[in-house]
């Protein structure tokens, strides 16, 4: 009686140790991607924003990146959002909460224009 | 409104504050090189009538210099909102106010030398020398910030 009792004891903790390693960290890493919020990059080279149009889901983080020798900003047509200067390296996120079409352009370089398309 | 009306527009060409700056730095810049170009041609050849000219040029030269600076600081800010600049946008400032207050300074030892009946001393053409090579430094920067001397 006292054996099987030390058998059942000694299985359980290992059974669900067992099973923690199994799914776990799986589950955890599921849970963990379905908590991080969406997010997409543009990068700002040679006087163009990359990729010029960008469709994202509502809810996305937008950055942009200056990979150019050359200040860069990023301001919205309608202001909703709008960077600092921009030097080399540096980012900018925002986060689109709306759906729309959001157009922006570079206040340095006006020609520089470019979309995010929020679904 | 297609580009070739864009162009004629007044609203477009005088509300383009960006680009006024870009457009009118060019006057000051050709007027002051070719005014220095004549003061030194005159002074190896002694011939009065490039003297005149490059007067003139400098005088043109300093009087275009202004709007460009006002211009550029009206760029400053309505496009940036007058943000606290950095990097090359704060070298650009640096270097471009210094060469107006040079342009300036050079036009204004020929003026005082003129009023005089002389001409200009010998350290007014240092100063030349030095504003020329400041404008053309501060002409790369700003050729460059507006992509048309970047790749």
């Amino acid at each position: 009686m006292s054996r099987s009792v030390w058998i059942l004891g000694l299985a359980a903790p290992v059974l669900a140790a067992a099973v923690f390693l199994v799914s776990g960290p799986a589950g955890f890493t599921a849970r963990a991607g379905q908590a991080q919020a969406a997010s997409a990059e543009v990068k700002i080279d040679n006087f163009s924003f990359g990729p010029a149009t960008l469709t994202v889901p509502s809810g996305t983080t937008v950055t942009w990146t200056n990979r150019d020798d050359i200040p860069h900003t990023v301001v919205s047509d309608d202001k909703v959002f709008k960077s600092k200067v921009l030097d080399t390296d540096e980012k900018f996120s925002y986060t689109f909460t709306k759906p729309g079409t959001y157009g922006y352009f570079c206040s340095i370089h006006p020609k520089m224009t470019g979309k995010v398309v929020v679904q | 409104m297609s580009g070739l009306a864009r162009a004629f527009d007044p609203g477009t060409v005088l509300l383009a504050k960006h680009a006024q700056h870009v457009v009118l730095v060019h006057f000051p810049i050709a007027l002051f090189i070719t005014g220095v170009a004549f003061d030194l041609a005159g002074q190896w050849t002694k011939k009065k009538a490039l003297a005149e000219a490059s007067y003139y040029n400098l005088l043109f030269a300093a009087i275009s210099a202004l709007p460009v600076i006002v211009t550029g600081l009206l760029a400053w800010h309505f496009q940036l909102e007058g943000e606290r600049l950095k990097g090359l946008l704060l070298v650009h400032l640096v270097l471009g106010s210094v060469s107006g207050v040079l342009i300036c300074a050079v036009w204004w030892g020929h003026f005082r030398a003129r009023r005089r009946g002389l001409t200009a001393p010998g350290y007014v053409r240092l100063v030349e020398c030095v504003a020329v090579a400041v404008v053309a430094l501060t002409g790369h920067l700003g050729g460059f910030l507006s992509g048309v001397s970047g790749s």
